[in-house]
């Protein structure tokens, strides 16, 4: 099954719109599937842009608190330097005395993270971070300044007076703070990996729709291409080899082609082409029978009653019922030869009338062209002898042999022989002669007759058309060259005439001479 | 010139006159039969020692005759000519392979037809 014959393909073949439209559409509907593809992958760029820059403010904030909470950290590990219990002895004994340090070095410490928890406040502000920070970032913040300025009111408390028992709620406070600035970085930071993550989905989701649809569009428009190509390449290809057999001769198919567009036009304009041709065909068959027929019934018609006029005639003149007196018998000489004539025009005429219906088949063979030169000559001599002419034949011996339909040639050269003959004066000369030309055959009667015009030269070739000098003869059929060049030029040859009057007269033709002389 | 006899089929009354006469004047006798029918009845019945079969008759044509005659052992022997004028090119071919004896277009050669006529019945040819 070809494509051609698929449903869908044939179901578009049915659509009625012409083939420019459907075209049409399929290329506006490609190109539309290929923006809406391109626009797809846009919006796609477009979001993952769009969540690329919500990232970076969000990492920018957890670097800012990262910054901030080790800071914090920086305090919560100074303040334990000033006690002899590591961290965990608050945690697991809160409200402890601790025990006072020495002088200076303590008063250093304290400094120390005095100015460290200073610093923190400040920090938390907007111009220093560089950011306005989310309200929920910024509540926290608020704790963080407060609690802070707390605490550095509490170290300059510590610092006036190193026995101020209160370090342990400093140590509370900076724990606080670390704690709060641990919570704001770890937020930020899990908000910014949670948005990594989700970019990460999204691209994936993003990827496969675009994919898809992408994927979708192609096969859509291959589809499209596939379908809509068929529809049109489908008929054609029906349609050709019912073409190629008209061109051969048959005309008893029609193409099957639904399309219901200009190739469905064109099928049915084949298919009409096709019983047209084959009606006229028939009709031509018919009547190129029906010519047949009625010229056989014509030669038979004809030849019947001539049977009797011929034969009464010859009977009487042959005096077989009694003899007949001088002109008598000259008159019967006058029916039979009347009647022979009339004979031979039948004959004429229903060749002629074959050729021309392109009946006459020639039984193309090879045959003696010196021979059948032999015998026009033979049979013309006693005529020519009874006329005082002289009759010669010259025929190259690389003429012999040569193809065509050998009774046919042999009544060309009898018509011309005897047309020679019968138009030479006596004491005239009549001669023939065959060469080789050119590749082909040349056969030529020349006469020392009257000659014929210049300008009767084609005429002689027609129908009918005798000269004076042969209406004065009053023989002949006026068909016999007629017939002859249409003979000649159905072996593919050509007749013509050289002639001027008073000059004599030359009739040559030609015959192709494909064979090599044997 | 023994009165050997002649069987001629000819629907064309004024041609059989003319073969009739023609023949009879030579010292043929001649039997006559105008179609096909009366034809094979004739040379079934006489046994003539030459047929001359016209081709295109009414009911049973010159064909069909020879066919029954060739086709009946007591006929199928005879010497039949046809003698016709179905004369186009390859008719004489035609009805020499139809299995006639010998062919004559018409118009006839008297002449002709008499030293045909004379070679069949004498010599037997064919």
């Amino acid at each position: 099954m070809s494509p051609g014959d698929y449903r869908l393909v044939r179901a578009v073949g049915r659509l009625p719109a012409r083939v420019h439209t459907k075209l049409l559409i399929a290329f506006v509907g490609t190109a539309v599937l290929l923006v809406a593809v391109g626009a797809l992958g846009l919006r796609v760029l477009a979001q993952s842009d769009d969540r690329v820059s919500d990232l970076g403010p969000l990492q920018q904030r957890a670097a800012a608190y990262g910054k901030l909470q080790s800071d914090i950290a920086t305090v919560r590990l100074l303040l334990p330097e000033n006690l002899p219990q590591d961290d965990d002895f608050f945690t697991v004994w809160p409200g402890a005395v601790p025990i006072p340090l020495k002088g200076d070095a303590r008063v250093a410490v304290d400094q120390a993270v005095a100015n460290q928890v200073k610093r923190i406040a400040p920090a938390t502000s907007s111009d220093r971070l560089g950011f306005v920070p989310p309200s929920a970032d910024e509540n926290v913040l608020g704790e963080i300044r407060e609690e802070s300025l707390r605490l550095s009111s509490l170290m300059d408390d510590l610092i006036r007076d190193p026995n101020d028992f209160r370090r342990a709620q400093a140590m509370a406070l900076a724990a606080d703070l670390n704690q709060l600035a641990s919570e704001l970085t770890n937020t930020t930071t899990a908000k910014a990996s949670g948005l990594i993550a989700e970019n990460a989905r999204a691209y994936a989701s993003s990827r496969s729709l675009y994919v898809g649809v992408a994927v979708g569009a192609i096969g859509l428009a291959l589809l499209l291409g596939f379908v809509l190509s068929w529809s049109v390449v489908g008929p054609i290809q029906r349609i050709d080899p019912r073409l190629a057999a008209i061109a051969g001769g048959d005309f008893s198919g029609h193409v099957d082609v639904e399309n219901r567009d200009e190739l469905g036009a064109l099928a049915a304009n084949v298919n009409r082409t096709n019983d047209e041709l084959r009606r006229l065909y028939t009709e031509l068959e018919a009547a190129s029978r029906h010519k047949s027929e009625f010229l056989a019934s014509m030669s038979h018609e004809l030849r019947t009653p001539l049977n009797a006029i011929i034969g009464f005639s010859q009977v009487l003149r042959e005096g077989m019922f009694g003899p007949v007196n001088e002109k008598q018998s000259e008159y019967l000489d006058d029916i039979v030869s009347s009647g022979n004539h009339l004979l031979s025009l039948i004959n004429d005429v229903l060749d002629l009338s074959k050729v021309e219906a392109g009946q006459v088949e020639l039984e193309v063979g090879p045959f003696s062209l010196r021979q059948a030169l032999e015998r026009g000559v033979v049979m013309v001599r006693e005529q020519a002898t009874e006329e005082g002419v002289q009759v010669g034949l010259t025929a190259e011996p690389e003429v012999d042999v040569v193809d065509g339909d050998e009774r046919r040639i042999k009544q060309v050269i009898f018509n011309l022989l005897s047309n020679a003959v019968k138009f030479t004066p006596a004491g005239g000369e009549v001669d023939v002669s065959a060469i080789r030309v050119n590749g082909e055959v040349r056969v030529s009667v020349a006469d020392t007759g009257p000659g014929i015009a210049p300008e009767d030269h084609e005429r002689v070739f027609e129908e009918f058309q005798q000269t004076d000098a042969g209406l004065e003869q009053r023989e002949g059929t006026g068909l016999g060259l007629a017939l002859s060049k249409r003979l000649v030029e159905l072996h593919g040859g050509r007749i013509w005439l050289e002639s001027e009057l008073g000059k004599g007269s030359t009739f040559v033709f030609t015959l192709p001479a494909e064979r090599v002389p044997s | 010139m023994t009165g050997e006899r002649i069987l001629v089929v000819e629907d064309n009354e004024k041609n059989m006159k003319l073969f009739r006469d023609v023949l009879g004047a030579t010292g043929y006798r001649t039997l006559e039969a105008t179609n096909g029918g009366e034809a094979v009845a004739m040379a079934t019945e006489h046994t003539p020692d030459l047929v001359l079969m016209d081709i295109q008759m009414p009911d049973i044509d010159g064909v069909e005759a020879l066919r029954r005659l060739r086709a009946d052992a007591r006929t199928a022997s005879l010497r039949v000519l046809a003698v016709t004028a179905q004369a186009m090119q390859g008719d004489r071919e035609h009805f020499l392979a139809e299995g006639f004896d010998g062919y004559l277009s018409k118009p006839v050669n008297v002449l002709e037809l008499l030293s045909t006529v004379r070679q069949y019945v004498d010599g037997g040819a064919g």
